[in-house]
Protein backbone atom coordinates (compact mmCIF):
# COMPACT_ATOMS: atom_id res chain seq x y z
CA UNK A 1 0.00 0.00 0.00
CA UNK A 2 1.27 3.58 -1.15
CA UNK A 3 0.75 5.90 2.01
CA UNK A 4 -1.11 8.57 0.69
CA UNK A 5 0.12 12.49 1.26
CA UNK A 6 -2.34 13.74 3.75
CA UNK A 7 -3.47 16.88 1.05
CA UNK A 8 -5.15 14.07 -0.91
CA UNK A 9 -7.06 12.29 1.67
CA UNK A 10 -8.09 15.70 3.03
CA UNK A 11 -9.78 16.49 -1.03
CA UNK A 12 -10.87 12.88 -0.96
CA UNK A 13 -12.79 13.45 2.29
CA UNK A 14 -14.19 16.66 1.01
CA UNK A 15 -15.09 14.82 -2.38
CA UNK A 16 -17.24 12.57 -0.43
CA UNK A 17 -19.01 15.62 1.61
CA UNK A 18 -19.79 17.25 -1.30
CA UNK A 19 -21.22 14.14 -2.62
CA UNK A 20 -23.51 14.14 0.38
CA UNK A 21 -24.36 17.54 0.14
CA UNK A 22 -25.67 17.21 -3.58
CA UNK A 23 -27.75 14.15 -2.13
CA UNK A 24 -28.98 16.14 0.57
CA UNK A 25 -30.12 19.13 -1.80
CA UNK A 26 -31.54 16.97 -4.81
CA UNK A 27 -33.82 14.56 -1.94
CA UNK A 28 -35.15 16.89 0.44
CA UNK A 29 -34.78 20.92 -0.33
CA UNK A 30 -38.67 20.24 -2.16
CA UNK A 31 -39.74 18.08 0.86
CA UNK A 32 -43.04 19.46 1.86
CA UNK A 33 -42.44 19.11 5.44
CA UNK A 34 -38.79 21.10 4.68
CA UNK A 35 -41.04 24.09 2.31
CA UNK A 36 -43.50 24.22 5.11
CA UNK A 37 -41.17 24.17 8.40
CA UNK A 38 -38.28 26.12 6.48
CA UNK A 39 -39.48 28.28 4.55
CA UNK A 40 -43.63 28.88 4.85
CA UNK A 41 -44.34 28.81 8.83
CA UNK A 42 -41.44 31.32 9.29
CA UNK A 43 -42.72 33.74 6.61
CA UNK A 44 -46.43 33.27 7.70
CA UNK A 45 -44.88 34.12 11.17
CA UNK A 46 -42.98 36.89 10.09
CA UNK A 47 -45.64 38.42 7.40
CA UNK A 48 -48.70 38.33 10.18
CA UNK A 49 -45.73 40.31 12.78
CA UNK A 50 -44.99 43.09 9.66
CA UNK A 51 -47.99 43.64 8.25
CA UNK A 52 -49.53 46.89 8.88
CA UNK A 53 -46.98 48.71 11.09
CA UNK A 54 -45.71 50.48 8.24
CA UNK A 55 -41.68 48.96 8.86
CA UNK A 56 -38.95 50.27 6.41
CA UNK A 57 -37.64 48.28 3.98
CA UNK A 58 -34.27 48.39 5.94
CA UNK A 59 -35.93 46.85 9.15
CA UNK A 60 -37.86 44.18 7.16
CA UNK A 61 -35.49 42.79 4.58
CA UNK A 62 -32.28 42.54 6.95
CA UNK A 63 -35.10 40.79 9.37
CA UNK A 64 -36.45 38.55 7.08
CA UNK A 65 -33.33 37.24 5.70
CA UNK A 66 -32.12 36.35 8.79
CA UNK A 67 -35.27 34.64 9.80
CA UNK A 68 -35.25 33.13 6.24
CA UNK A 69 -31.99 31.39 7.19
CA UNK A 70 -32.75 30.38 10.25
CA UNK A 71 -35.44 28.35 9.91
CA UNK A 72 -33.99 27.09 6.71
CA UNK A 73 -30.79 26.10 7.25
CA UNK A 74 -31.87 24.44 10.81
CA UNK A 75 -34.55 22.25 9.27
CA UNK A 76 -32.40 20.13 6.70
CA UNK A 77 -30.31 18.38 9.15
CA UNK A 78 -33.39 17.40 11.16
CA UNK A 79 -35.07 16.04 8.38
CA UNK A 80 -32.59 14.65 6.94
CA UNK A 81 -31.03 12.85 9.45
CA UNK A 82 -33.81 10.73 11.17
CA UNK A 83 -34.87 9.66 7.58
CA UNK A 84 -31.81 8.05 6.87
CA UNK A 85 -31.62 6.71 10.00
CA UNK A 86 -34.92 4.89 9.56
CA UNK A 87 -34.36 3.74 5.76
CA UNK A 88 -30.60 2.51 7.43
CA UNK A 89 -28.97 4.56 4.45
CA UNK A 90 -26.92 7.04 6.92
CA UNK A 91 -24.80 3.34 7.81
CA UNK A 92 -24.39 3.63 4.14
CA UNK A 93 -22.17 6.62 4.85
CA UNK A 94 -20.74 4.68 7.99
CA UNK A 95 -19.33 2.24 6.27
CA UNK A 96 -17.78 4.17 3.70
CA UNK A 97 -14.15 5.20 3.78
CA UNK A 98 -15.27 8.91 5.00
CA UNK A 99 -15.08 10.36 8.21
CA UNK A 100 -17.57 10.82 10.89
CA UNK A 101 -16.59 15.10 10.58
CA UNK A 102 -16.69 14.90 6.69
CA UNK A 103 -20.38 13.28 7.18
CA UNK A 104 -21.36 15.82 9.19
CA UNK A 105 -20.03 18.84 7.19
CA UNK A 106 -21.52 17.02 4.32
CA UNK A 107 -24.74 17.44 6.03
CA UNK A 108 -24.15 21.02 7.49
CA UNK A 109 -23.12 22.57 3.81
CA UNK A 110 -26.49 20.66 2.61
CA UNK A 111 -28.73 23.02 5.04
CA UNK A 112 -26.34 26.06 5.14
CA UNK A 113 -26.70 26.18 0.82
CA UNK A 114 -30.47 25.84 1.04
CA UNK A 115 -30.70 28.51 4.14
CA UNK A 116 -28.74 31.10 1.55
CA UNK A 117 -30.82 30.37 -1.36
CA UNK A 118 -34.26 31.06 0.66
CA UNK A 119 -32.64 34.27 2.10
CA UNK A 120 -31.54 35.50 -1.00
CA UNK A 121 -35.44 35.83 -1.62
CA UNK A 122 -36.35 38.75 0.37
CA UNK A 123 -33.08 40.26 -0.90
CA UNK A 124 -34.56 40.12 -4.33
CA UNK A 125 -37.38 40.92 -3.55
CA UNK A 126 -36.25 44.16 -1.51
CA UNK A 127 -34.36 44.69 -4.12
CA UNK A 128 -37.10 45.02 -6.92
CA UNK A 129 -39.81 46.15 -4.85
CA UNK A 130 -37.93 48.46 -1.79
CA UNK A 131 -35.19 49.53 -4.03
CA UNK A 132 -32.98 47.81 -1.23
CA UNK A 133 -29.29 48.63 -1.46
CA UNK A 134 -26.46 46.61 -0.91
CA UNK A 135 -23.98 48.33 1.14
CA UNK A 136 -21.06 46.16 1.77
CA UNK A 137 -21.88 43.25 -0.50
CA UNK A 138 -18.60 41.24 0.34
CA UNK A 139 -19.44 41.37 4.45
CA UNK A 140 -23.26 40.32 3.15
CA UNK A 141 -21.72 37.12 1.48
CA UNK A 142 -19.52 36.55 4.22
CA UNK A 143 -22.08 37.38 6.87
CA UNK A 144 -24.42 34.80 4.29
CA UNK A 145 -22.10 32.47 4.52
CA UNK A 146 -21.13 32.26 8.53
CA UNK A 147 -24.47 32.62 9.33
CA UNK A 148 -25.66 29.64 7.26
CA UNK A 149 -23.32 27.24 8.37
CA UNK A 150 -24.12 28.07 12.02
CA UNK A 151 -28.02 27.69 11.52
CA UNK A 152 -27.55 24.53 9.70
CA UNK A 153 -24.89 23.22 12.75
CA UNK A 154 -27.72 23.75 15.10
CA UNK A 155 -30.20 21.39 13.21
CA UNK A 156 -27.20 18.91 12.76
CA UNK A 157 -26.62 19.43 16.53
CA UNK A 158 -30.40 18.93 17.04
CA UNK A 159 -30.48 15.83 14.57
CA UNK A 160 -28.38 13.87 17.19
CA UNK A 161 -31.31 13.50 19.09
CA UNK A 162 -31.42 9.26 18.17
CA UNK A 163 -34.77 9.17 16.39
CA UNK A 164 -35.78 7.73 13.18
CA UNK A 165 -39.02 9.84 13.09
CA UNK A 166 -38.32 13.69 11.62
CA UNK A 167 -41.40 14.98 13.28
CA UNK A 168 -40.15 14.18 16.52
CA UNK A 169 -36.71 16.50 16.29
CA UNK A 170 -38.67 19.36 14.35
CA UNK A 171 -41.01 19.35 17.22
CA UNK A 172 -38.38 19.80 20.07
CA UNK A 173 -36.81 21.96 17.88
CA UNK A 174 -39.56 24.35 17.26
CA UNK A 175 -39.92 24.63 21.21
CA UNK A 176 -36.16 25.99 20.70
CA UNK A 177 -36.49 28.33 17.67
CA UNK A 178 -39.69 30.62 18.67
CA UNK A 179 -38.13 31.41 21.60
CA UNK A 180 -34.96 31.88 19.93
CA UNK A 181 -36.76 34.00 17.55
CA UNK A 182 -38.69 36.07 19.48
CA UNK A 183 -35.39 37.57 22.13
CA UNK A 184 -33.52 38.19 18.72
CA UNK A 185 -34.53 41.68 18.32
CA UNK A 186 -36.02 40.90 15.15
CA UNK A 187 -39.89 41.71 16.58
CA UNK A 188 -38.76 43.83 19.30
CA UNK A 189 -35.62 45.82 18.23
CA UNK A 190 -32.87 45.76 20.90
CA UNK A 191 -33.26 48.82 21.86
CA UNK A 192 -36.46 49.33 22.60
CA UNK A 193 -35.63 46.67 25.08
CA UNK A 194 -34.09 48.05 27.48
CA UNK A 195 -32.17 46.47 30.01
CA UNK A 196 -33.87 43.01 29.11
CA UNK A 197 -31.46 43.55 25.93
CA UNK A 198 -29.41 41.55 27.32
CA UNK A 199 -31.69 38.09 26.57
CA UNK A 200 -30.92 38.80 23.26
CA UNK A 201 -27.46 37.92 23.39
CA UNK A 202 -28.13 34.49 24.33
CA UNK A 203 -29.90 34.33 20.99
CA UNK A 204 -28.11 33.43 17.99
CA UNK A 205 -30.46 35.32 15.18
CA UNK A 206 -29.78 38.52 17.40
CA UNK A 207 -25.90 38.34 15.74
CA UNK A 208 -27.32 37.09 12.42
CA UNK A 209 -30.01 39.87 11.79
CA UNK A 210 -27.55 42.52 12.83
CA UNK A 211 -25.11 41.46 10.73
CA UNK A 212 -27.21 41.62 7.78
CA UNK A 213 -28.51 44.90 8.58
CA UNK A 214 -25.09 45.97 9.15
CA UNK A 215 -24.26 44.63 5.55
CA UNK A 216 -26.73 46.41 3.57
CA UNK A 217 -27.62 49.43 5.63
CA UNK A 218 -23.98 50.35 6.88
CA UNK A 219 -25.58 50.23 10.24
CA UNK A 220 -26.22 47.76 12.96
CA UNK A 221 -26.67 47.60 16.78
CA UNK A 222 -23.75 45.41 18.26
CA UNK A 223 -21.12 46.11 15.22
CA UNK A 224 -19.65 43.68 12.92
CA UNK A 225 -16.96 42.62 15.28
CA UNK A 226 -18.92 41.25 18.11
CA UNK A 227 -21.52 39.97 15.49
CA UNK A 228 -18.95 38.09 13.48
CA UNK A 229 -17.31 36.73 16.75
CA UNK A 230 -21.25 35.83 18.18
CA UNK A 231 -21.90 33.56 15.08
CA UNK A 232 -18.36 32.31 15.24
CA UNK A 233 -18.46 31.02 18.59
CA UNK A 234 -22.19 30.06 18.03
CA UNK A 235 -21.22 27.92 15.02
CA UNK A 236 -18.30 26.22 16.94
CA UNK A 237 -20.67 25.34 20.17
CA UNK A 238 -23.01 24.04 18.05
CA UNK A 239 -20.66 21.92 15.94
CA UNK A 240 -18.94 20.44 18.75
CA UNK A 241 -22.33 19.65 20.57
CA UNK A 242 -22.66 17.94 17.50
CA UNK A 243 -20.12 15.97 16.89
CA UNK A 244 -19.89 14.93 20.43
CA UNK A 245 -23.33 13.74 19.97
CA UNK A 246 -23.17 12.45 16.72
CA UNK A 247 -20.04 10.23 17.65
CA UNK A 248 -21.97 9.10 21.07
CA UNK A 249 -24.77 7.72 19.12
CA UNK A 250 -21.83 5.45 16.70
CA UNK A 251 -20.03 3.96 19.42
CA UNK A 252 -23.59 3.12 21.15
CA UNK A 253 -24.90 1.82 17.79
CA UNK B 1 -2.18 -11.88 5.19
CA UNK B 2 -5.73 -12.74 6.20
CA UNK B 3 -8.40 -10.99 4.33
CA UNK B 4 -10.63 -11.04 7.75
CA UNK B 5 -9.03 -11.62 10.95
CA UNK B 6 -11.00 -11.64 13.82
CA UNK B 7 -9.78 -11.68 17.75
CA UNK B 8 -11.87 -12.47 20.45
CA UNK B 9 -14.29 -10.22 19.52
CA UNK B 10 -17.23 -9.10 21.93
CA UNK B 11 -20.00 -7.06 22.30
CA UNK B 12 -22.61 -6.16 25.21
CA UNK B 13 -26.39 -4.92 24.61
CA UNK B 14 -26.00 -3.87 28.70
CA UNK B 15 -25.48 -6.35 30.83
CA UNK B 16 -26.68 -8.58 27.61
CA UNK B 17 -23.45 -10.37 25.81
CA UNK B 18 -24.84 -10.27 21.85
CA UNK B 19 -21.37 -11.88 20.67
CA UNK B 20 -18.98 -13.71 22.98
CA UNK B 21 -15.47 -13.58 22.42
CA UNK B 22 -15.36 -14.86 18.51
CA UNK B 23 -12.16 -15.67 16.55
CA UNK B 24 -11.81 -16.73 13.32
CA UNK B 25 -9.97 -15.93 10.24
CA UNK B 26 -10.99 -15.51 6.49
CA UNK B 27 -8.74 -16.68 4.03
CA UNK B 28 -8.67 -14.11 0.60
CA UNK B 29 -10.77 -15.16 -1.70
CA UNK B 30 -12.89 -17.36 0.42
CA UNK B 31 -16.18 -17.63 0.45
CA UNK B 32 -16.98 -17.61 3.80
CA UNK B 33 -20.62 -18.41 5.46
CA UNK B 34 -21.97 -16.94 9.00
CA UNK B 35 -24.80 -19.33 9.69
CA UNK B 36 -26.92 -18.84 12.90
CA UNK B 37 -30.36 -19.27 14.48
CA UNK B 38 -32.37 -15.63 14.97
CA UNK B 39 -30.65 -13.81 17.64
CA UNK B 40 -27.24 -15.78 17.30
CA UNK B 41 -25.29 -12.47 16.67
CA UNK B 42 -24.52 -12.68 13.11
CA UNK B 43 -25.74 -9.17 12.11
CA UNK B 44 -23.74 -7.74 15.56
CA UNK B 45 -20.70 -8.90 14.66
CA UNK B 46 -21.15 -7.81 10.93
CA UNK B 47 -21.72 -4.48 12.24
CA UNK B 48 -18.78 -4.76 14.27
CA UNK B 49 -16.40 -6.04 11.46
CA UNK B 50 -17.84 -3.21 9.18
CA UNK B 51 -17.41 0.02 11.66
CA UNK B 52 -21.20 0.41 12.21
CA UNK B 53 -20.79 -0.41 16.19
CA UNK B 54 -17.60 -0.31 18.46
CA UNK B 55 -16.84 -4.02 19.91
CA UNK B 56 -16.63 -4.16 23.78
CA UNK B 57 -13.95 -6.14 23.24
CA UNK B 58 -11.60 -7.29 20.71
CA UNK B 59 -10.42 -7.04 17.31
CA UNK B 60 -10.87 -7.51 13.85
CA UNK B 61 -8.65 -6.18 11.17
CA UNK B 62 -9.56 -6.13 7.23
CA UNK B 63 -7.12 -7.00 4.74
CA UNK B 64 -4.29 -6.29 7.72
CA UNK B 65 -6.07 -2.83 8.70
CA UNK B 66 -7.58 -2.78 12.45
CA UNK B 67 -11.41 -1.55 11.75
CA UNK B 68 -11.45 0.66 15.54
CA UNK B 69 -7.60 2.08 14.52
CA UNK B 70 -7.05 2.18 10.73
CA UNK B 71 -10.81 2.91 10.36
CA UNK B 72 -10.18 4.96 7.16
CA UNK B 73 -8.46 2.27 5.44
CA UNK B 74 -10.24 -0.95 6.48
CA UNK B 75 -13.09 0.74 4.99
CA UNK B 76 -12.10 1.30 1.53
CA UNK B 77 -11.28 -2.17 1.55
CA UNK B 78 -15.26 -4.11 1.88
CA UNK B 79 -18.50 -3.11 0.19
CA UNK B 80 -21.37 -4.09 2.62
CA UNK B 81 -25.03 -5.12 2.18
CA UNK B 82 -27.34 -4.81 5.13
CA UNK B 83 -29.90 -6.80 6.09
CA UNK B 84 -32.28 -3.72 4.97
CA UNK B 85 -31.72 -2.83 1.17
CA UNK B 86 -30.33 0.72 2.02
CA UNK B 87 -31.06 3.05 -1.04
CA UNK B 88 -32.38 6.26 -1.87
CA UNK B 89 -35.62 5.77 -2.69
CA UNK B 90 -36.30 9.84 -4.06
CA UNK B 91 -33.07 8.83 -6.46
CA UNK B 92 -33.07 6.96 -9.51
CA UNK B 93 -30.83 3.70 -9.76
CA UNK B 94 -28.07 5.45 -11.46
CA UNK B 95 -27.80 8.79 -9.16
CA UNK B 96 -27.69 6.16 -6.37
CA UNK B 97 -24.96 4.20 -8.24
CA UNK B 98 -23.42 7.73 -8.69
CA UNK B 99 -23.69 8.95 -5.09
CA UNK B 100 -22.06 5.39 -3.95
CA UNK B 101 -19.43 5.91 -5.90
CA UNK B 102 -18.67 9.47 -5.15
CA UNK B 103 -18.49 8.15 -1.48
CA UNK B 104 -15.85 6.00 -2.28
CA UNK B 105 -14.01 8.82 -4.40
CA UNK B 106 -14.20 7.08 -7.58
CA UNK B 107 -13.49 9.96 -10.36
CA UNK B 108 -16.31 10.69 -13.10
CA UNK B 109 -15.12 8.74 -15.74
CA UNK B 110 -14.96 5.56 -13.42
CA UNK B 111 -17.87 5.67 -11.71
CA UNK B 112 -19.96 6.14 -14.93
CA UNK B 113 -18.32 3.15 -16.76
CA UNK B 114 -18.98 1.14 -13.20
CA UNK B 115 -21.95 2.10 -13.11
CA UNK B 116 -23.07 1.18 -16.86
CA UNK B 117 -21.44 -2.56 -15.95
CA UNK B 118 -23.19 -3.15 -12.97
CA UNK B 119 -26.52 -1.91 -13.95
CA UNK B 120 -26.00 -4.35 -17.02
CA UNK B 121 -25.10 -6.91 -14.82
CA UNK B 122 -28.28 -6.84 -12.38
CA UNK B 123 -30.53 -6.39 -15.38
CA UNK B 124 -31.35 -2.73 -14.31
CA UNK B 125 -29.96 -0.48 -17.59
CA UNK B 126 -33.42 -0.14 -18.19
CA UNK B 127 -34.74 1.05 -14.57
CA UNK B 128 -31.80 3.52 -15.11
CA UNK B 129 -33.13 6.30 -14.58
CA UNK B 130 -36.16 5.77 -12.59
CA UNK B 131 -36.82 6.79 -8.98
CA UNK B 132 -36.07 3.26 -6.84
CA UNK B 133 -39.44 4.41 -5.08
CA UNK B 134 -41.17 1.46 -7.44
CA UNK B 135 -38.70 -0.75 -7.61
CA UNK B 136 -39.83 -4.72 -6.54
CA UNK B 137 -37.73 -6.12 -3.35
CA UNK B 138 -35.59 -7.95 -5.93
CA UNK B 139 -34.69 -5.09 -7.47
CA UNK B 140 -34.01 -3.35 -4.42
CA UNK B 141 -31.38 -5.94 -3.51
CA UNK B 142 -29.81 -6.20 -6.68
CA UNK B 143 -29.17 -2.45 -6.74
CA UNK B 144 -28.21 -2.46 -3.00
CA UNK B 145 -25.90 -5.11 -4.39
CA UNK B 146 -24.45 -3.30 -7.24
CA UNK B 147 -24.02 -0.19 -4.55
CA UNK B 148 -21.73 -2.16 -2.73
CA UNK B 149 -19.85 -3.44 -5.65
CA UNK B 150 -19.03 0.32 -7.19
CA UNK B 151 -15.61 0.75 -5.93
CA UNK B 152 -14.01 -2.75 -7.10
CA UNK B 153 -14.07 -4.10 -3.13
CA UNK B 154 -11.59 -6.88 -1.95
CA UNK B 155 -14.17 -8.19 0.68
CA UNK B 156 -17.98 -8.19 0.35
CA UNK B 157 -20.27 -8.62 3.75
CA UNK B 158 -23.92 -9.64 2.94
CA UNK B 159 -25.99 -10.32 5.68
CA UNK B 160 -28.61 -12.55 4.62
CA UNK B 161 -28.96 -10.89 1.02
CA UNK B 162 -31.51 -13.68 -0.57
CA UNK B 163 -34.38 -13.75 2.15
CA UNK B 164 -37.49 -12.54 1.16
CA UNK B 165 -36.70 -12.57 -2.56
CA UNK B 166 -38.21 -15.16 -5.02
CA UNK B 167 -36.46 -18.24 -6.15
CA UNK B 168 -35.19 -16.80 -9.26
CA UNK B 169 -33.71 -13.43 -8.67
CA UNK B 170 -32.40 -15.14 -5.38
CA UNK B 171 -30.78 -17.80 -8.26
CA UNK B 172 -29.06 -14.91 -9.88
CA UNK B 173 -27.97 -12.83 -6.73
CA UNK B 174 -25.68 -16.75 -6.02
CA UNK B 175 -25.01 -17.17 -8.89
CA UNK B 176 -23.44 -12.94 -9.33
CA UNK B 177 -21.81 -14.25 -6.00
CA UNK B 178 -20.20 -17.47 -7.08
CA UNK B 179 -19.00 -15.58 -10.30
CA UNK B 180 -17.19 -12.32 -8.16
CA UNK B 181 -16.12 -15.31 -6.04
CA UNK B 182 -14.09 -17.02 -8.68
CA UNK B 183 -13.03 -13.67 -10.10
CA UNK B 184 -11.38 -13.08 -6.37
CA UNK B 185 -13.56 -11.30 -3.95
CA UNK B 186 -13.65 -12.72 -0.57
CA UNK B 187 -17.42 -12.86 0.52
CA UNK B 188 -18.43 -12.93 4.23
CA UNK B 189 -22.28 -13.84 4.16
CA UNK B 190 -24.42 -14.31 6.74
CA UNK B 191 -27.37 -16.32 6.39
CA UNK B 192 -30.04 -19.37 8.74
CA UNK B 193 -30.69 -20.91 4.91
CA UNK B 194 -28.65 -24.07 5.38
CA UNK B 195 -28.42 -24.71 1.58
CA UNK B 196 -27.62 -21.40 0.51
CA UNK B 197 -24.31 -22.26 2.86
CA UNK B 198 -23.87 -25.65 1.61
CA UNK B 199 -23.78 -24.45 -2.02
CA UNK B 200 -21.90 -21.43 -1.72
CA UNK B 201 -19.61 -21.53 0.75
CA UNK B 202 -15.94 -22.87 1.50
CA UNK B 203 -16.06 -22.21 5.03
CA UNK B 204 -18.98 -22.30 7.15
CA UNK B 205 -19.22 -20.53 10.85
CA UNK B 206 -21.61 -21.71 12.91
CA UNK B 207 -22.42 -19.36 15.45
CA UNK B 208 -25.08 -19.92 18.20
CA UNK B 209 -25.90 -17.56 21.56
CA UNK B 210 -22.81 -14.98 20.16
CA UNK B 211 -20.42 -17.64 20.43
CA UNK B 212 -19.01 -19.79 17.50
CA UNK B 213 -19.72 -23.55 17.42
CA UNK B 214 -17.82 -24.68 14.91
CA UNK B 215 -16.03 -23.67 12.05
CA UNK B 216 -15.04 -25.70 8.87
CA UNK B 217 -16.02 -26.83 5.21
CA UNK B 218 -19.42 -28.38 4.64
CA UNK B 219 -18.50 -31.65 3.80
CA UNK B 220 -16.55 -31.22 6.97
CA UNK B 221 -19.29 -30.33 9.24
CA UNK B 222 -21.43 -32.87 8.16
CA UNK B 223 -18.97 -35.48 9.09
CA UNK B 224 -18.87 -34.31 12.67
CA UNK B 225 -22.10 -36.25 12.98
CA UNK B 226 -20.57 -39.32 11.01
CA UNK B 227 -23.23 -41.97 12.90
CA UNK B 228 -25.77 -41.20 10.79
CA UNK B 229 -24.19 -41.53 7.61
CA UNK B 230 -25.32 -44.84 6.05
CA UNK B 231 -25.64 -46.86 3.06
CA UNK B 232 -28.79 -48.18 2.22
CA UNK B 233 -28.54 -51.74 0.46
CA UNK B 234 -30.97 -53.88 -0.86
CA UNK B 235 -29.74 -56.86 -2.63
CA UNK B 236 -32.24 -59.82 -4.14
CA UNK B 237 -31.21 -62.39 -1.73
CA UNK B 238 -31.24 -60.85 1.58
CA UNK B 239 -30.30 -63.93 4.21
CA UNK B 240 -29.40 -63.73 7.66
CA UNK B 241 -26.15 -65.03 6.36
CA UNK B 242 -25.95 -61.81 4.10
CA UNK B 243 -27.13 -59.34 6.33
CA UNK B 244 -24.57 -61.10 8.87
CA UNK B 245 -21.81 -60.43 6.13
CA UNK B 246 -22.67 -57.22 5.77
CA UNK B 247 -22.76 -55.95 8.97
CA UNK B 248 -19.26 -56.98 9.31
CA UNK B 249 -17.55 -54.64 6.53
CA UNK B 250 -15.09 -52.47 8.39
CA UNK B 251 -15.82 -49.32 9.35
CA UNK B 252 -19.65 -50.09 9.55
CA UNK B 253 -20.30 -49.09 13.43
CA UNK B 254 -24.05 -50.64 13.12
CA UNK B 255 -27.09 -51.67 11.23
CA UNK B 256 -30.50 -52.03 10.86
CA UNK B 257 -33.08 -53.75 8.60
CA UNK B 258 -35.70 -51.10 7.46
CA UNK B 259 -38.57 -52.57 5.19
CA UNK B 260 -36.28 -55.08 2.51
CA UNK B 261 -33.38 -52.40 3.03
CA UNK B 262 -30.29 -53.01 4.64
CA UNK B 263 -28.55 -49.82 6.31
CA UNK B 264 -25.81 -49.83 7.36
CA UNK B 265 -24.11 -47.09 9.87
CA UNK B 266 -20.08 -45.68 8.91
CA UNK B 267 -18.32 -42.86 8.97
CA UNK B 268 -16.72 -43.75 5.63
CA UNK B 269 -20.38 -44.41 3.26
CA UNK B 270 -17.90 -44.81 0.28
CA UNK B 271 -15.36 -47.60 1.18
CA UNK B 272 -18.61 -49.70 2.51
CA UNK B 273 -20.33 -49.15 -0.74
CA UNK B 274 -16.92 -50.32 -2.71
CA UNK B 275 -17.31 -53.26 -0.45
CA UNK B 276 -20.95 -54.32 -0.84
CA UNK B 277 -20.67 -54.13 -4.50
CA UNK B 278 -17.27 -56.52 -4.01
CA UNK B 279 -19.42 -58.47 -1.93
CA UNK B 280 -22.55 -59.33 -3.98
CA UNK B 281 -19.90 -59.38 -6.95
CA UNK B 282 -18.12 -62.34 -5.45
CA UNK B 283 -21.49 -64.07 -4.11
CA UNK B 284 -23.63 -63.28 -7.33
CA UNK B 285 -25.94 -61.25 -5.71
CA UNK B 286 -27.88 -59.03 -7.43
CA UNK B 287 -27.76 -55.20 -6.06
CA UNK B 288 -31.51 -53.72 -6.59
CA UNK B 289 -30.56 -50.74 -4.78
CA UNK B 290 -27.88 -48.85 -3.19
CA UNK B 291 -27.69 -45.32 -1.69
CA UNK B 292 -25.47 -43.73 0.09
CA UNK B 293 -27.21 -41.42 2.66
CA UNK B 294 -25.12 -38.89 4.66
CA UNK B 295 -26.32 -36.56 6.92
CA UNK B 296 -27.45 -33.16 6.21
CA UNK B 297 -25.90 -30.11 6.57
CA UNK B 298 -29.11 -29.23 8.74
CA UNK B 299 -28.59 -32.42 10.98
CA UNK B 300 -24.86 -31.04 11.78
CA UNK B 301 -26.37 -27.76 12.02
CA UNK B 302 -29.01 -28.62 14.27
CA UNK B 303 -26.83 -31.45 16.22
CA UNK B 304 -24.17 -28.55 16.50
CA UNK B 305 -26.87 -25.91 17.49
CA UNK B 306 -27.99 -28.36 20.31
CA UNK B 307 -24.75 -28.88 21.79
CA UNK B 308 -23.97 -25.80 21.81
CA UNK B 309 -27.11 -24.72 23.65
CA UNK B 310 -26.70 -27.66 26.63
CA UNK B 311 -23.38 -26.81 26.73
CA UNK B 312 -24.03 -22.89 27.37
CA UNK B 313 -27.42 -23.75 29.52
CA UNK B 314 -24.55 -26.22 31.90
CA UNK B 315 -22.58 -23.08 32.75
CA UNK B 316 -25.41 -20.89 33.82
CA UNK B 317 -25.32 -21.11 37.49
N1 LIG C 1 -29.11 -2.43 19.60
C1 LIG C 1 -29.35 -3.50 20.37
N2 LIG C 1 -29.70 -3.34 21.66
C2 LIG C 1 -29.93 -4.41 22.45
N3 LIG C 1 -29.85 -5.68 22.04
C3 LIG C 1 -29.53 -5.91 20.77
C4 LIG C 1 -29.25 -4.84 19.86
N4 LIG C 1 -28.95 -5.37 18.66
C5 LIG C 1 -29.03 -6.70 18.81
N5 LIG C 1 -29.36 -7.04 20.06
C6 LIG C 1 -29.52 -8.39 20.58
O1 LIG C 1 -28.37 -9.12 20.27
C7 LIG C 1 -28.68 -10.44 19.86
C8 LIG C 1 -28.07 -10.73 18.53
O2 LIG C 1 -28.74 -9.97 17.55
P1 LIG C 1 -28.35 -10.03 16.02
O3 LIG C 1 -29.19 -9.04 15.33
O4 LIG C 1 -26.88 -9.92 15.88
O5 LIG C 1 -28.80 -11.51 15.63
P2 LIG C 1 -28.81 -12.22 14.21
O6 LIG C 1 -27.98 -13.42 14.34
O7 LIG C 1 -28.45 -11.25 13.15
O8 LIG C 1 -30.34 -12.65 14.08
P3 LIG C 1 -31.29 -12.72 12.80
O9 LIG C 1 -31.04 -14.04 12.16
O10 LIG C 1 -32.65 -12.65 13.39
O11 LIG C 1 -30.99 -11.55 11.92
C9 LIG C 1 -30.21 -10.54 19.88
O12 LIG C 1 -30.59 -11.19 21.05
C10 LIG C 1 -30.67 -9.11 19.88
O13 LIG C 1 -31.86 -8.98 20.60
MG1 LIG D 1 -29.46 -10.45 11.52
Amino acid sequence: MIPRPPTARIWRELKSAWAITKKDARIYYLRPGIIMFGVLFPLFLFLSFAIGRNLSADVLVPGLMAISVFFAASSIGPMAVPTERKTKTYERMVTAPVSPLSILFGEIAGGAIFGAIIATIPLVIGIAIYGTRIANPVGLIGALILISFAFSAMGIMFAAIPTDNPGDVMMILNFIRLPLLFVSGIFIPVSAMGVYGVVALASPLTYAKDIIQYALTGAGYYGPFIDTLGMVLFSGIFLWIGVYLHERNRRAG
Amino acid sequence: MKAISVDNLTRDYGTFRAVDHISFDVEPGEFFGFLGPNGAGKTTTIRMLTGLSEPTEGTALIMGYDIARDTYHAKEHFGVVPEVSNIYEDLSAWNNLMFAGELYGLSYTKRTARAREILDIFDLAEFRDKKVHGFSKGMRRKLTLGMALIHEPDILFLDEPTSGLDVESSLLLKEILSRMNREGTTIFLTTHTLEEANTLCNRIAIIVKGRIAAVDAPENLKKTIQTTQSVEVSLDSMTPRVTEDLAAIKTVTSSRHEGNKLRLFTPYPGDVATAVFAYAGEHHLKILSINTVGPSLEDAFLSIVQKQRNHRTGEMP
